[in-house]
């Protein structure tokens, strides 16, 4: 894959409605958000049809990327992964409600921070380290395949409330790590 | 000292209510209720682009796989239809398909209302053998010229008149007979660059311009469709249609 800026420059030519820069962009980041579809839909062909609709997407809302200090890949893996997130909830919808249970102790509230955060791709790898194994790789799984606190639960082998404490527990572990 | 706590609670809601959302572990109506507040909730909105920038360090999980070859093909295909032939003639004709070809009428004539409500109501009855066929080729909208045809039989010369001509001139301007019911169309010939134009017709063709028939001109590179049928756009087409 060509480096970031070379990406985020033929992102600002497609936004220019520039059809070869829209194809050149395909052949460089169509495997990547291929690859996170198919981990999320679990389908080749719903991956395909996901990735159609990704690079519909792409196209109508490039003019909306700004490149000041964000990520073009993490832009652009954002829109596969709510994409394909939002095909997997239409598909199996669960009736599972989230308004209970949202009062969890903040381990450590920081700072009001304004700072923009700079990404740096090691980070959350290194606050990651500070969760239970399992904790962690329940974050990651739910991230990386779209899986739902009853999916994560089945997996883990624990109830799910259980699971949405888990994870509602690590996030503010992970909050805290990263604004620290 | 409970309004610190209780604003410190809700940033830590809300702060949870983004991660929650950038994991993807909500069900669809609450997806959709966090894109509502990140539409109007600047803050909110800066905290779920935080996670996002964040757990991106995640995507290196998603190691590159190729997708299906047909792909990028169906994404133009979407995005940039090509219209096929007919799906153009049908949006180059507008309103003149309908009274698009007189038989048997001069271009003086051509003009009032009048003389077509008496062509419909059969007045004229037969045309003699060899007058003139005219149509006027309508575009669409932005078209870049209408043409005027004149064919006649007698001669079997067909003669065009650009109206407001605006073609690219690196292009060339192919004339067609398209056949009634489908068939594929035929060339004619090419126009001439600029100024009134004249197509001599080849004699085995010209059995063929009678009614039903459709005249189209279309932008092919400079010479010529170099395929023997249409490529470019229709810029413009009637129908020639008998009494």
């Amino acid at each position: 894959m060509a480096p970031e800026s070379d990406i985020a420059a033929l992102v600002g030519r497609v936004a220019l409605r520039d059809r070869a820069a829209f194809a050149e962009l395909y052949s460089q980041v169509s495997p990547k958000l291929f690859s996170a579809c198919l981990r999320i839909l679990k389908d080749r062909g719903e991956a395909e049809d996901a990735l159609q609709e990704v690079f519909v997407k792409i196209w109508q809302r490039s003019g909306r990327f700004a490149a000041a200090g964000n990520s073009v890949m993490a832009w652009l893996v954002t829109i596969a992964r709510n994409h394909s997130i939002d095909v997997l909830r239409a598909r199996r919808p669960t009736g599972e409600s989230t308004d209970e249970d949202w009062q969890i102790a903040d381990p450590a509230p920081g700072p009001e921070n304004a700072a923009v955060m700079k990404w740096e791709g090691k980070r959350i790898d290194r606050c990651m380290e500070e969760l239970d194994s399992d904790r962690a790789g329940a974050v990651r799984s739910a991230y990386v395949e779209g899986l739902t606190y009853q999916e994560l639960a089945e997996r883990h082998a624990v109830p799910i409330n259980t699971m949405r404490t888990w994870l509602r527990r690590s996030l503010l572990k992970l909050r805290e790590c990263l604004d620290r | 000292m409970s309004k610190p706590e209780q604003s410190e609670g809700d940033r830590s809601r809300d702060q949870l209510l983004a991660g929650e959302y950038v994991l993807g572990v909500l069900p669809e109506a609450d997806r959709r209720k966090v894109e509502a507040r990140i539409g109007k909730d600047r803050a909110f909105a800066a905290m779920v682009a935080n996670w996002q920038e964040n757990l991106a360090g995640f995507d290196t999980d998603y190691e590159e796989q190729a997708p299906p070859s047909r792909t990028y093909s169906r994404i133009e295909a979407r995005l940039f239809p090509a219209r096929t032939f007919q799906q153009q003639l049908l949006s180059a004709g507008g309103w003149w398909n309908s009274l698009a070809l007189w038989r048997g009428l001069a271009i003086a004539s051509f003009a009032t209302l009048a003389t077509y409500a008496s062509f419909q109501s059969g007045w004229i009855g037969e045309a003699p053998p060899s007058q003139a066929l005219v149509a006027e080729l309508s575009g669409d909208n932005n078209a870049a010229l209408g043409l005027m045809a004149r064919y006649d039989t007698g001669s079997g010369r067909l003669q065009l008149m650009p109206v407001a001509a605006k073609a690219d001139d690196a292009r060339s301007l192919q004339l067609w007979l398209v056949p009634d019911g489908g068939a594929a169309p035929v060339s004619l010939g090419i126009l001439p660059q600029t100024g009134e134009g004249a197509v001599d017709i080849p004699a085995d063709l010209r059995p063929r311009l009678r009614d039903g028939v459709t005249f189209a001109v279309s932008l092919e590179p400079f010479g010529g469709s170099p395929t023997g049928q249409p490529t470019g756009p229709v810029i413009a087409s009637g129908k020639a249609q008998g009494i």
